[in-house]
């Protein structure tokens, strides 16, 4: 078996078009996983290894992480590509989750923008120690100085270099590692034969300051090294211990760079990744105990301990479903039952391979720590297996955001139905984010996600993988609705002529409830709504819950009490209770003054700081409340909070605002009231709706 | 509590500015060692005027946006629950509309793309404010020539302007007011000055008015507050 501190689960994570396809690719070549290097947007037709899926290659973007599996000397990596759009935040924060450490690749001139600042902070949230790769260094304008700046005041990492370029730019020609105190150059047509020299004397002095600046920062995690430094005699053994303390305590972030285009640094962050980021022994894994309240218990990490693995990805690929499980204590063995957690199920594991993007290799076990991925095995992601038994953990339940943005979906005909279907019964399973359910009154499916991004993916992919034709409406926000004070009702469901008769009477009131969705609460005493007809009740205050009487929209934030009621010995029944539930919140939601709530995005807008004025002015006019801006050199960062019924369409006017320099990213912030005059165009609009 | 009653209590209420100064355009300054409380104080003066439905900027030299947002929301959070503020969400909600928080790296900081800034603001139809906070403006390195720009923002724009200073408490460094350095030779700029000192073995936080009169304050120059809140301790009324 395979040693455990022999293992890397690393995660590639960073800004769109940093590059991070093409490293990937590069570690890929030089660990002889692939045999020739194609570009993300490669002539050849090929496309990068990675970025298996076809849509994300015609928009050299990745949106699906594959885990894909390497050897460099004589360690393994698992290597799980991240997508760096903030719409597909949950795949990134799914990926977080397996992940032992992370390498944050930034671009040498586009440095720290927002997006990494919010992979950054899910990094930070997982407790992911990483290293900084600053790539295209061959860039014109590349400035690795003002990158690393910049991770220490936008992302607040002690950001220390460990090594130096030579030259920056067409200029570039290689690297000096300041813990050697060599210079090291990438030769060949691939930039495979590294060539080890003394530093050029031209370069002598600048790194013997770099590297003092290092040992001062390094040494604080280590007393040895920082005696050994006092007496001049710091040993690379010592500097190299220092930074892994420091790194894998989250305290220290050494920062590599180079260029994976111009094949110069690769190999280096690889012996990076080997040297500093943790095995999986060094990090804690906590795991649920079920059958004590979810108490939190470290998971051991031993291979010969009961089995504990996570599902964490599941794609359709052409050799049918693939589940991706990450282990973390215990064997997974080919041959063996395992128990999913959550339904209670049994499965065998039939074909357990290593994952190499697109190919794979059948391998008989897997210990703790890897990532494997398994065929054949029914499961919706984020489901725990264990080995069975008596042994009821599961791992921690991943914190998944209600979806706020939906629309309308038709296929164009029979065919399309089908396959429609199909895709969407796996998209549900594959991302927890992205929800659909049949809208009872138009008969339409209704696709709802995270953001207009999210759902156009989905869209393509139906097209492009299922040959799923669907016309799409426009987009729709998740309005809710919401009570803000108490209200009484007491209400008789009677009807009493003719055949059998339906009687039932609840009175009770409802409230404001502060935290959860709905509450019910039962407070009859005397039996005078008899036992077996509260839950009737129950079910007919929930059924309100799905369309608000303001504007049909889904009401939460309800407590439910019901204090008395009457019943008939011969016409009470189930129905009549419900629609006695009914009745009684309908007589109450108007009386509690029922409210509209919008879902609010946090924004941060960038840009060049002239266009600061016209961006706060956009922003300002879509209803957004502005917190704040940030002021750094050329650079502007404001920060909003808009609705999100407001920023449809707004990359586009951005971009024409800012002659196409200003970006921006948005995340779901809060639920909040939303304008008496908007309210009243919705009621409006609703209103006429329903009319048709 | 009322939102009134709040408003009462803030020391700022017992700041008057020289009688002849225009309320609407002074200048404040308070000056503290490091970790006494000058941002507290700078936040208490911006929720005051938050709390009068007046719009206020928040200029930060230094810190970043989530920090300084922080020390609002933990303000608040501190006052409402030390007042026992009724509907404390919808008032916060409410208030934290009309302001607006502008950060600024050290090297990046100057007084004339404040200005810029803050035209643009006002030209974009953003926010009207009309009172100024600034934290982290470095004394220091700053001549007297910015300052009476910032005089002259104050008095174009109706704009009360509140400053921040670390100051050195050696005696000899002292204008004869009592003023410490670094501002002892800019002290003229100001309507107001307050120094703030925590005083040992008490749970209260002393403000020295050093200039400016204390006309409503029955306490004369020196107020008690309450190092949570900030607000006027009740006892020493």
């Amino acid at each position: 078996m395979r040693d455990i501190t022999k293992v890397r689960n690393i995660g590639i994570s960073a800004h769109i078009d940093s590059g991070k396809t093409t490293l990937t690719e590069r570690i890929l070549f030089y660990t002889q996983r692939i045999h020739a290097i194609h570009e993300v947007r490669g002539k050849d037709g090929v496309g990068a290894k990675m970025d298996s899926m076809e849509l994300e290659r015609e928009r050299g973007i990745t949106i699906c992480s594959a885990a894909t599996y390497c050897d460099w000397k004589d360690h393994a990596i698992n290597i799980i590509d991240t997508p760096g759009h903030v719409d597909f935040t949950i795949e990134v924060e799914r990926a977080l989750r397996v992940l032992d450490g992370a390498v944050l690749i930034l671009c040498s001139v586009g440095g720290v923008q927002s997006q990494s600042i919010t992979v950054n902070r899910q990094m930070t949230r997982y407790r992911v120690p990483r290293v900084a790769f600053i790539n295209k260094c061959d860039r014109t304008g590349a400035n690795p100085d003002k990158v690393i700046k910049q991770l220490r005041d936008k992302l607040g990492l002690n950001a220390v270099p460990i090594q130096v370029p030579m030259g920056l730019e067409g200029e570039m020609q290689g690297l000096i590692d300041l813990v050697r105190m060599k210079a090291v150059y990438f030769d060949g047509e691939n930039g495979d034969k590294i060539r080890v020299e003394e530093i050029p004397a031209k370069y002598k002095e600048e790194c013997d300051i770099r590297r003092e600046e290092m040992l001062d920062a390094v040494s604080m995690f280590s007393d040895e090294l920082m005696e050994a430094v006092l007496e001049g005699t710091p040993s690379e053994e010592m500097i190299m211990a220092a930074i892994r303390k420091g790194t894998l305590d989250l305290e220290l972030t050494p920062v590599m760079m180079g260029t994976a285009y111009k094949n110069k640094g690769v190999q280096l962050l690889l012996d990076a990744v080997v040297s500093y980021l943790p095995c999986p022994t060094d990090v804690e894994n906590f795991a649920l105990d079920l059958d004590h309240e979810e108490a939190e218990v470290k998971v051991s990490n031993i291979s010969s301990d009961p089995l504990l693995a996570l599902a964490f990805k599941l794609e359709d690929g052409r050799y049918g479903q693939l589940t991706y499980v990450r282990t973390y204590q215990g064997t997974l063995k080919k041959g063996d039952s395992i128990v999913n957690v959550r339904t209670g199920k049994k499965a065998k594991v039939g074909r357990l391979v290593r994952m190499h993007s697109d190919d794979m290799e059948e391998i008989d076990e897997a210990g703790s720590g890897d990532i494997v991925a398994l065929f054949g095995i029914d499961c919706a992601s984020g489901d725990t297996f264990t080995s069975g038994g008596d042994y009821n953990f599961s791992m921690t339940s991943m914190h998944v955001p209600e979806p706020v943005i939906s629309l309308s979906i038709t296929p164009v005909d029979n065919k399309a139905q089908d396959n429609m279907s199909k895709a969407l019964n796996r998209f549900t399973k594959e991302d927890p984010t992205f929800k659909t359910y049949v809208d009872t009154e138009t008969m339409e499916t209704i696709i709802s996600g995270m953001g207009e991004l999210h759902l156009d993916v989905y869209v393509e992919r139906m097209k492009r993988e299922y040959k799923a034709e669907v016309t799409v409406g426009a987009p729709q926000v998740a309005y809710r609705e919401t009570i803000t004070q108490r209200a009484e009702f007491n209400y008789t469901h009677k009807k009493q002529t003719g055949g059998s008769g339906q009687f039932g009477r609840v009175a009770g009131f409802l409230e404001p409830l502060e935290e959860g969705e709905y509450e019910f609460v039962d407070k009859i005493v005397g039996g005078s709504v008899p036992r077996e007809y509260i839950p009737s009740c129950d079910k007919g205050f929930q059924k309100c819950l799905d369309k608000g009487a303001l504007i049909g929209a889904h009401v939460t934030g309800v407590r439910c009490t019901i204090i008395d009621g009457a019943s008939h010995a011969v016409d009470s029944s189930d129905i009549a209770f419900q629609l006695a539930a009914i009745g009684g919140f309908k007589e109450a939601y108007g009386k509690a003054k029922p409210v509209i709530m919008e879902p609010i995005m946090k924004v941060a807008a960038e840009g060049p700081s002239e266009f600061q004025g016209s961006i706060m002015g956009s922003l300002n006019q879509r209803r957004g409340i502005i917190i704040g801006t940030n002021e750094e050199e050329a650079y502007t960062v404001i920060e909003a909070e808009v609705p999100l019924s407001e920023m449809f369409g707004y990359s586009t006017d951005l971009r024409s605002l800012t002659q196409g320099k200003a970006e921006f990213t948005m995340e779901f912030a809060t639920y909040r009231q939303v304008p008496k005059s908007v309210a009243e165009e919705l009621i409006v609009k609703a209103q006429k709706k329903d009319k048709k | 509590m009322k939102k009134q009653d709040l408003i009462e209590k803030n020391p700022i209420r017992h700041l008057k500015g020289e009688s002849d100064a225009k309320e609407s355009s002074r200048m404040g300054l308070v000056m503290a060692r490091p970790g006494v409380g000058k941002t507290a104080l700078l936040v208490q003066i911006a929720l005051d005027s938050l709390l009068n439905d007046k719009q206020v900027v928040h200029v930060s030299v230094g810190q970043s946006l989530d920090k300084t947002k922080l020390w609002y929301d933990d303000m608040f959070k501190d006052i409402a629950e030390g007042c026992k503020l009724d509907k404390a969400g919808e008032i916060h909600d409410a208030i934290m509309r009309n302001r607006m928080i502008i950060t600024f790296n050290e090297s990046t900081f100057n007084q004339a793309k404040l200005e810029e800034r803050l035209h643009d603001l006002v030209q974009q139809n953003v926010i009207k404010p009309s009172c100024m906070v600034v934290d982290g403006f470095d004394f220091a390195r700053t001549d007297r020539a910015a300052l009476e720009g910032m005089r002259g923002l104050a008095s174009a724009m109706d704009l009360q302007i509140w400053f921040s200073a670390v100051c050195n408490e050696s005696a000899d460094q002292q204008s004869a007011a009592g003023v410490p350095a670094p501002c002892k030779g800019v002290e003229d700029l100001f309507n107001t000055v307050v120094l703030l000192q925590p005083v040992s073995q008490s749970d209260c936080i002393d403000l020295r008015i050093l200039k400016g009169s204390a006309a409503v304050s029955k306490c004369g120059k020196l107020l008690k507050l309450d190092p949570m809140t900030f607000m006027i301790r009740e006892d020493c009324k």
